[in-house]
């Protein structure tokens, strides 16, 4: 009798494991396996402007075989135009036969012609694309964005991952350089304030140093694998800023250390004061900075910040009591803190000239008060005074 | 029969029924309400809620959804209104259908995966459909706690992203925008359909009603927490995120050190949202159950024929969801205030004595 029920129950346990197997393959994401032979990983993309619409230049990884000698990751350049983003796309797999995969795609630089319209023209085939991480950074850089991209790396072989060293963790608590994601880029963009920022990444020679033939990159494309290219090094300390998705101007470093102080980004960064003429290097050690507005008559934009500093060296010889103690005097204190006045100030007239409303002050007025939002909305940046309080002390 | 215990009835409607409005619907929200989009999903879940309310009420009676009718209309007008109700149900489960095909083909692979690859999630829909109803239970008292864990997980990874002052200004698109959003809602919001077919197969105790309603409140109290935190993530471009919440987490600073752990939690969700979204299948089996007798081989005979009849429609639609969505959210969106919030409500007006006939 039980042999006969168990029986009967055969045809629904089999079902039943089938089942639970095709669910698993059904939630298995075909096990995480990307075929590397058939598929473009995309490491970073560069995209510039050209007669016809766009150029996107795709730094593809590409496997190094059983090599271990050279380490590190190997790419090759594709370069492709088209009438849109995603034509470019379609073109780099027709060029290689490989399906493009965006979901790694860490970084995307646009050229400086590009930045010169609203680059969301130029970004909308990412916001679109539900495979593409709205995490991955976004940079404008000097020149081509080909170029970069294409450019052989002094500290890395793929230029990708040596522009994205530049946006460490490490770098932005320096204090001197930004970054913005696609998604908070697309944010400010899409927001009230219709402002933004982009790291600006500027590339120079390595001098004294040949590229290594062996090393680094494929071949095809524009990139290439060319032996005798000069290695490059690249730096990040300006900042370009956006309104209404065009670049209107760029910060310089000490702007751009202004820019950081105020959002109390800062640990461990350094900026310069003097003491009897003579400079001195500081490091912060604490920050705290926030921008309000002020609206109870005329708009007020109040930049504040905080520093909490210590005497990190001098560029004369001290006695070793002075090494010994890293505390910093009043006349120090006044010249960090005017230092700090100039670079804030500095930061303000920029925003203001380019009409660049970095600090969201659209956006606070539009969150605090519609009535006073249709008011001041077109005129708020215009008429706004700015009120900068910088407060440096010393480290106990 | 085995019937659904009262603990179990408070885990739908506390924890599985709000997985369905995780999905899409902030999108959807954010779309017309923008930072308002609180308003719209709060007003919904209060009519819902006083709908769960009358439905429980309906409980006391002791009759299913089938002798309720009988018992005012006779079986044959009966017979014709539960038919036409399970005719609601499978189109209220095209679109939490739709839904999960898309989330799975969008979030679990990371490139579009092939047109059938869908096809063997109707396999389970056909065996589910073909369980009696009140296996609901056991599967709900172990969504329960899986769906707490997953929500709370996902909470816990997105709080810190948020800006809350997102939110502000209060009132900003106007009523206007609040009633045009709500309205574009109502599909998302038939729960209280959902639970009809389960009437008699499950027993009234003193203050279930109210305490369900409240059960069904916390949920929505829960759901209306997610939006908060996904509006405060994705601002402006909210309406730009259409797997919400498989979206939040990923901005957790742990995430680019240890990899996306957050997936746990996605996946226990996505594991409930696959019970969740038959369920409509299963309640419109039901109804045509109670309506035409439950023969032997009926019910698999039905869950087969359902499972296999959605299969081709959710392959006919696959690159006509746009227009679906436009339709469900609006000339349809009509159909689901009147099946899933009215008609319980009306129902209080059947006859309560039950006759001899019936």
């Amino acid at each position: 009798m039980k042999l006969r029920k168990f029986i009967q129950t055969i045809p629904m346990k089999i079902y039943v494991l089938l089942l639970a197997i095709v669910l698993f393959a059904f939630f298995s994401n075909d096990f995480g396996l990307v075929d590397i032979q058939k598929t473009a990983i995309i490491l970073a993309a560069g995209i510039d402007k050209t007669e016809n619409g766009f150029s996107l230049t795709a730094q593809i990884a590409v496997p190094k075989g059983s090599d271990r000698t050279t380490g590190g990751t190997s790419s090759v350049e594709i370069e492709a135009e088209g009438e849109t983003v995603s034509d470019c796309i379609s073109l780099i797999f027709s060029k290689t036969g490989w399906v493009p995969k965006l979901v790694f795609c860490d970084l995307i630089v646009l050229g400086e012609d590009a930045v010169k319209e609203d680059v969301i023209a130029y970004l909308n085939y990412f916001l679109r694309n539900e495979y593409m991480p709205d995490s991955c950074l976004l940079a404008v850089c000097e020149g081509k964005a080909n170029e970069l991209i294409a450019s052989k790396s002094a500290i890395d072989d793929a230029s990708s991952l040596a522009i994205e060293k530049l946006f460490s963790d490490a770098a932005v608590k320096s204090g001197k350089v930004v970054t913005n994601t696609l998604k908070d880029f697309a944010i400010g963009y899409y927001g009230v304030s219709g402002s933004g920022y982009l790291p600006f990444i500027r590339m120079t020679d390595q001098q004294g140093e040949q590229s290594d033939s062996s090393s680094g990159g494929g071949s095809g494309g524009s990139g290439g694998g060319d032996g005798g290219e000069m290695q490059k090094i690249y730096s990040a300390e300006e900042t370009a800023i956006f309104q209404n998705g065009k670049m209107v101007g760029l910060l310089p470093r000490e702007q751009t250390l202004a820019f950081s102080l105020l959002q109390g980004n800062v640990f461990t960064g350094t900026f310069n004061a003097e003491e009897d003429g003579k400079p001195v290097t500081l490091t912060v050690v604490r920050n705290k900075g926030g921008v309000s507005l002020n609206v109870k008559e005329a708009p007020m934009a109040e930049l504040s910040l905080e520093v909490t500093v210590r005497l990190c060296c001098r560029g004369i010889t001290a006695p070793i009591e002075d090494i010994a103690s890293d505390r910093i005097s009043g006349e120090i204190a006044a010249s960090a803190k005017a230092a700090l006045d100039g670079y804030v100030e500095g930061l303000w007239r920029t925003c203001k000239e380019s009409g660049c409303d970095l600090f969201n002050l659209n956006r606070m007025l539009y969150r605090s008060s519609l009535k006073k939002y249709s008011v001041w909305k077109d005129s708020l940046l215009r008429s706004a005074k700015a009120k900068i309080e910088t407060n440096v002390k010393s480290m106990k | 029969m085995t019937k659904i215990g009262r603990r179990q009835i408070y885990f739908f409607l506390a924890c599985i029924a709000p997985v369905g409005k995780l999905v899409f619907l902030p999108a959807q929200l954010a779309d017309v309400a923008k930072n308002d989009l609180l308003f719209p999903a709060a007003m919904q879940y209060l009519i819902q809620t006083a709908a769960v309310f009358c439905v429980l009420l309906l409980a006391k009676r002791g009759m299913n959804f089938f002798e309720l009718l009988a018992n005012t209309f006779g079986k044959i007008a009966a017979r014709v209104l539960i038919t036409v109700y399970a005719a609601f149900l499978f189109f209220a489960a095209l679109l939490p259908l739709l839904e999960q095909k898309l989330f799975v083909q969008s979030v679990f692979y990371d490139t579009l995966p092939s047109l059938v690859a869908f096809a063997p999630f109707f396999l389970f829909t056909a065996y589910l459909c073909s369980k009696p109803l009140a296996s609901y239970g056991r599967t709900w008292d172990i969504l329960g706690p899986l769906a707490i864990v997953g929500f709370a997980g996902i909470l816990a990874f997105s709080f810190g992203s948020a800006d809350f002052a997102a939110l502000l200004p209060v009132g900003a698109v106007g009523f206007g925008g609040i009633w045009k959003s709500a309205v574009s809602a109502f599909s998302w919001f038939f729960d209280a359909a959902l639970l009809l077919p389960l009437l008699g197969k499950f027993d009234y105790e003193k203050g279930m009603a109210w305490k369900g309603a409240l059960f069904y409140l916390a949920g929505g109290a829960a759901v209306l927490l997610f939006l908060a935190v996904f509006y405060g993530i994705f601002q402006e471009t909210a309406v730009n995120q259409l797997f919400a919440f498989s979206t939040t987490s990923k901005y957790f600073s742990g995430i680019t050190m240890l990899g996306r752990i957050d997936y746990i939690f996605i996946f226990t969700l996505g594991l409930v949202m696959a019970f969740y979204v038959t369920l409509p299948l299963q309640g419109g089996i039901e109804c045509l159950l109670l309506a035409y007798g439950r023969k032997k081989y009926l019910p698999t005979a039905l869950g087969v024929a359902v499972s296999a009849a959605f299969l081709t429609t959710v392959l006919l639609l696959d690159y006509r969801f746009g227009d679906v969505l436009k339709a469900i959210t609006g000339a349809a969106a009509w159909i689901f205030p009147v099946f899933a919030s009215a008609l319980p409500a009306l129902m209080l007006l059947l006859r309560r004595e039950r006759r001899e006939t019936a």
